[in-house]
């Protein structure tokens, strides 16, 4: 049974960020994918409700009214991780789709005239979006990408 | 040339140099604090980039995220505003050697102007009356009551790197001189970071008259009439007009020529104001220069029709000047009312909150300037400036009957304003006769001048 345990946890790690991902690019409403007996099901109206502030705020900058989502359990999971400068920003080498993060781990860096300024994580989890890449130009509280906690509970 | 400007500032402000860039043709980005995201000029750019949060110590006054943020938008220029970091050197020099344009006197300008003290003796040098005063900054407390001893009291200590009126405190004897002075010292220190004080003679019922310069980087300098902001509340300006009511005729053109004459001689570049008290024998004592475009420069376009913030815009680009002293003409008279976020009622507690309703003045001669709308939140964090509403007539009570007619027009709800205040005010016979000086209202009373508004409905 600890082995099954085990095996699941694995399972989960490899493909829960992969099917997030796909989900969030298909805009599929579920995905369902069977594995070594298990099968691991994601459903897309939990992500949907979470709306990613940058783009919030470009919507209202336009005039187009942006109505706020009522949080589900889904956007409790989920941790849009922000810069905390303006400058140019580089990612450490783990963040990437499907990634690991240690809860106040560093996982980025932005460059302010030559000093780096220490993005660090406030939860752990995984990387299920990416929402800059190294190299741009980044605004103060600017969401650099997204983590998906994983709680250990549900597992 | 300039192509891309950061707008490193917020309010009206923001709004007015977004104009002048647009005016330009040249594109600009507007950076804000995390409180300023809903404001108006951030709404009408094309670009905007959050520079920090509300604290403007990490945001506005933060010169590492300004300059960042100006890199990280592509811009090649930074225009600072009034304010924040306007007449800061070290951001001026830190901004060149990222390669970037600071719409304003270059950063060894900046620092030869930066110290009050020092500007008071080199403009002296250069045929320009002062009040008397320390020589330059007092050390310590056995300084300034031997220098006040000398000029004779009562005496103001002012913070050497200060402005805006604040670090100011007046003495009327050596006891109250002694109780002053560290107390101004540690306000100077946390208001400025340079604790540094100097010492003047404080004249009683002056005007405060003040004129506005342009100079190229070849040394033409031209002036452009002077403002009269003798309506002042503890040494904030409420109200500003042009021309003053204090110059005769034959005073002010004298004066002005030689006010142009000595700032392009003592080195100072672009735009600038040299501030001076008018005492009652009518003639004008420098006490200072602000190294930056001011809250009140509408008042000058309205007479001129000069565009100012293009004007610094263009010489900070490195052009020469575009116009002649003899094509600067003045005409008429203009009035300014600075409208805040202040209850008037209540010894002008600040206010902050949603602005529920909005309406705006206009009509021929009438210039608004604001950065409200309605929904709009103004934030606590900042200054309480609104709005500033310009009025222009062929005569100054031509330009006060239209400005009681505009400041009827404006409404602004949810938060107490300064609007009534100068209804009453624009009753109030020494305002009215033209000889308002710094002191009148702590004579008549804001109780008093409120009392004189009209009280029909808007």
């Amino acid at each position: 049974m600890a082995h099954d345990t085990e095996r699941l946890g694995d399972l989960l790690d490899s493909l829960l960020p992969v099917l997030v991902e796909r989900l969030h690019e298909t805009g599929l409403g579920e995905i369902e994918i069977e594995r070594d007996g298990a099968t691991v099901r994601v459903r897309a109206e939990d992500l949907a409700a979470h709306v990613p502030s940058a783009s919030a705020s470009v919507a209202s900058r336009a005039g187009v009214p942006v109505t706020a989502a009522a949080p589900t359990a889904a956007d409790e999971r989920r941790h849009p991780v922000r810069s905390t400068a303006v400058g140019f920003v580089k990612l450490a080498p783990d963040i990437h789709v499907g990634g690991k993060v240690a809860k106040g781990s560093l996982v980025a860096t932005v460059d302010v005239l030559g000093v780096a300024v220490e993005v660090r994580a406030d939860h752990a989890g995984i990387v299920a979006k990416l929402r800059c890449a190294s190299g741009d130009p980044v605004e103060y509280g600017q969401e650099l990408f997204l983590l998906e906690s994983v709680g250990e509970g549900k597992l | 040339m300039i192509k891309r400007v950061l707008i490193a500032n917020r309010g009206e402000i923001a709004l007015r140099i977004l104009r002048a860039c647009r005016q330009l043709g040249i594109e600009a980005v507007v950076a804000y604090s995390e409180a300023d995201r809903e404001s108006r000029a951030v709404l009408v750019a094309d670009e905007a980039i959050c520079i920090g949060p509300a604290d403007a110590k990490r945001s506005y006054l933060s010169a590492p995220a300004v300059i960042s943020a100006a890199l990280a938008t592509g811009c090649d220029a930074i225009h600072p505003g009034y304010g924040f970091l306007s007449e800061n050197a070290s951001f001026a020099e830190a901004a060149a050697a990222h390669g970037l344009t600071f719409i304003g006197p270059s950063a060894e300008v900046l620092e030869r102007f930066e110290s009050k003290a020092e500007v008071r003796a080199l403009l002296a040098k250069h045929g320009l009356p002062t009040i008397p005063g320390s020589d330059g900054v007092v050390p310590d407390e056995a300084a300034a009551a031997k220098a006040a001893a000398k000029i004779g009291y009562p005496v103001i200590l002012k913070a050497a790197a200060g402005g805006g009126g604040r670090g100011m405190r007046v003495a009327q004897s050596a006891d109250e001189l002694a109780q002053h002075f560290s107390i101004c010292t540690q306000e100077a220190q946390a208001a400025f970071g340079d604790g540094s004080l100097y010492l003047e003679k404080y004249l009683i019922d002056t005007h405060h008259v003040e004129v506005q310069v342009a100079v190229d980087k070849s040394g033409t300098a031209l002036h452009f009439g002077e403002r009269d902001c003798s309506v002042q509340r503890r040494h904030q300006k409420l109200v500003e007009e042009s021309p003053s009511t204090a110059l005769t005729p034959k005073v002010r053109e004298e004066f002005l020529t030689r006010v142009a004459k000595a700032v392009g001689a003592a080195g100072y570049r672009n735009l600038g104001t040299l501030e001076f008290l008018v005492g009652p024998d009518g003639k004008p004592y420098f006490i200072e220069i602000n190294c930056r475009i001011q809250v009140e420069h509408p008042v000058t376009e309205m007479v001129t029709g000069v565009d100012l913030v293009a004007l610094q815009i263009r010489l900070a680009a490195g052009e020469l000047m575009p116009m002649t002293q003899a094509e600067v003409e003045r005409r008429g008279h203009a009035i300014e009312f600075r409208l805040t976020a202040e209850d008037p009622v209540h010894e002008f507690r600040p206010q902050a909150g949603e602005i529920t309703t909005f309406r705006s003045p206009s009509g021929p001669w009438v210039r608004f300037d604001s950065h409200l709308y309605a929904g709009y939140e103004v934030p606590p964090y900042y200054d309480s400036l609104l709005a500033k509403l310009i009025v222009w007539g062929n005569t100054r009570e031509e330009a006060i009957a239209r400005s009681r007619a505009a400041l009827r027009e404006v409404e602004i709800g949810g938060v107490e304003t300064t609007r009534d205040f100068y209804l009453g005010l624009l009753e109030t016979p020494a305002f009215l006769n033209g000889t308002a000086t710094t002191s009148m209202l702590d004579t008549i009373g804001t109780a008093d001048i409120l009392a004189a508004a009209p009280k029909a409905r808007v």
